[in-house]
């Protein structure tokens, strides 16, 4: 496996899957890493996220 | 009676009551002698409440013989996903995991039902946490679709589509985060609604994903949907996500037809975005001639890619769940099926940035269906771009789990349903969704009673004894 990925495993607490898993664990990263082209992130720097921050709702 | 008594309506079954040609009991023991028979064969229950159910029956029953109905779901049966509380029964999730959780308060939903004096049958089915299956690797064996047993009823909250297309209850909860209602029901030939976001309570629910978490009714009629609605709909303020909005009646509009109302037709998603099965295809065709014929206005329109919707509900939906089942995929990943650790894994490699950025692009893409919204009244789709696989086929039911336009609207939170748009040649159901404005159900609805009325899709059963 990929040594940065084990690293982050690692980094996320995931020792015993990766002992466990390790094939789940790459799988897993892939598809996370797969992720980078499927959304056309914003460029406005001012594009506020969803859902805001709205003090005193919901609570 | 016309109608054998496990294909009756809620409505049809509050008419009997109301004739006195047909009490709670005997309902309850109808279908609790239908599910032993065909149990075997769908799996739609994770715990079957018989002795719960026939209490619950017996109480209904004396209720409206003493002349105190609560309402048009009293004596009503109706089965509950397993991530859903339901006090004194365990809430599992299917999974390993929680196998002895026991809850002990009911949901905000499951309450609203007792109110309203339904009859819960039990605790059902469920891809694992919502997510991972079909799967054969857990303490409970998977739901199957009642139109052909070998294949898959869809999912997440496949036992409640497969308990109300089987027969064993006219009603069930099920839960959407990526179309988890609605792909059942689209599976099972039944009407599975997303309601808008906040518009109905997920206190008590286990969750998946926060901000894209929906409970939604399921049912064989469009009016039954709306009757399930307007008893679980309403404010909670103990839930962050809950709408402070007035109580409705969904139903209000069923039968005013679609006469000019203007309807976007998104045929992209299923034309360009991700092709679909030629028979999905020419079925969708079929339901914009049947709307037209009936009066509505039906254009083309264009949305967002549809794989860019995908990917958002990804990254969100993987950020979220994994704030949730991490310490228990650091702990325990061995008592997690290996559809939903693969599936629950990747949240542990998205960054923060994915997870904001993801957000962010959200309110772009809801700026773009609102702006659709303002001239169009309702928006049509496909819902699943592919009949049901068999359901021991893992590498066709991968191929064709993520082959559908539902996650759009757990991205936008606009209400959608998907119900039965006719059958394949292989004799599975095609489905059609229809979207609306925010807390618009009522349209939503409308459209969808106008579609079954012309077309009586509803009446088909599955071949199933």
């Amino acid at each position: 496996m990929d040594p940065i990925i084990v690293a982050l495993a690692k980094a996320a607490g995931l020792e015993k899957a990766l002992a466990e898993f390790p094939e789940d664990v790459a799988a897993a990263a892939a598809q996370a890493l797969n992720n980078a082209g499927a959304v056309r992130y914003p460029t406005n720097p001012a594009a506020e996220p969803w859902p805001p921050m709205r003090a005193g709702i919901g609570l | 009676m016309s109608t054998a008594l496990h294909w009756m309506s809620a409505g049809e079954i509050a008419q009997a009551y109301a004739a006195k040609t047909l009490s709670p009991v005997e309902l309850v023991t109808a279908l609790l002698a239908r599910i032993e028979a065909l149990e075997p064969k769908l799996h739609a229950f994770i715990r079957l409440d018989a002795e719960g159910a026939l209490m619950a029956a017996k109480a209904a029953e004396a209720e409206i013989a003493a002349g105190r109905p609560r309402g048009p779901l009293h004596g009503v049966p109706v089965g509950i996903k397993d991530i859903i509380d339901v006090a004194g029964l365990p809430t599992t999730g299917h999974s390993k995991i929680l196998i002895d959780n026991m809850a002990t308060a009911d949901s905000v939903v499951t309450g609203r039902l007792r109110q309203a004096g339904a009859i819960i049958m039990g605790k059902l089915s469920t891809h694992e946490f919502a997510i991972g299956g079909p799967s054969f690797d857990l303490p409970w064996p998977a739901a199957r679709n009642p139109w052909n047993p070998d294949h898959h009823p869809g999912g997440s909250s496949s036992g409640s589509g497969a308990g109300v297309a089987g027969g064993f209850f006219p009603l069930a909860l099920g839960t959407d985060t990526g179309g988890s209602v609605r792909n059942p029901a689209s599976a099972c030939g039944i009407v599975g609604l997303k309601p808008t976001y906040g518009l109905v309570s997920r206190r008590g629910v286990f969750p998946l994903s926060f901000t894209l978490d929906h409970v939604g009714p399921m049912t064989r009629t469009v009016a039954d949907n709306a009757l399930l609605l307007d008893a679980i709909a309403g404010y909670d303020p103990a839930d962050p996500g809950s709408n402070a909005t007035p109580a409705r009646n969904f139903g209000a509009l069923l039968d005013r037809g679609v006469r000019d109302l203007r309807i976007g037709f998104v045929r992209h998603f299923h034309e360009q975005d991700l092709p679909a099965h030629p028979e999905v295809a020419a079925n969708l065709e079929d339901v914009a001639r049947v709307l037209q014929a009936e009066g509505a206005q039906i254009s083309t329109v264009s949305m967002p890619d549809l794989n860019e919707f995908a990917g958002i509900n990804r990254v969100i939906l993987c950020s979220e769940a994994w704030s949730i089942h991490g310490p228990w995929l650091r702990e325990r990943p061995g008592d997690y099926g290996q559809l939903a650790r693969r599936r629950l894994l990747p949240g542990a490699f998205m960054t923060a940035g994915d997870y904001v950025g993801a957000q962010r692009r959200r309110l772009e893409m809801i700026a773009a269906v609102e702006d659709l919204l303002k001239s169009y009244d309702v928006l049509m789709c496909a819902s699943s771009m592919d009949p049901s696989s068999r359901i021991e086929d893992a590498a066709e039911t991968a191929r064709t789990y993520s082959r559908q336009a539902r996650t759009p609207f757990n991205v936008t939170g606009h209400p959608a349903v998907a119900m039965m748009s006719g059958l394949a040649s292989t004799g599975l159901p095609t489905s059609v969704q229809f979207v609306g404005r925010y807390f618009d159900e009522a349209t939503v609805l409308r459209v969808a009673s106008a579609y079954e009325r012309a077309t009586g899709w509803h009446k088909k059963k599955p071949p199933i004894a």
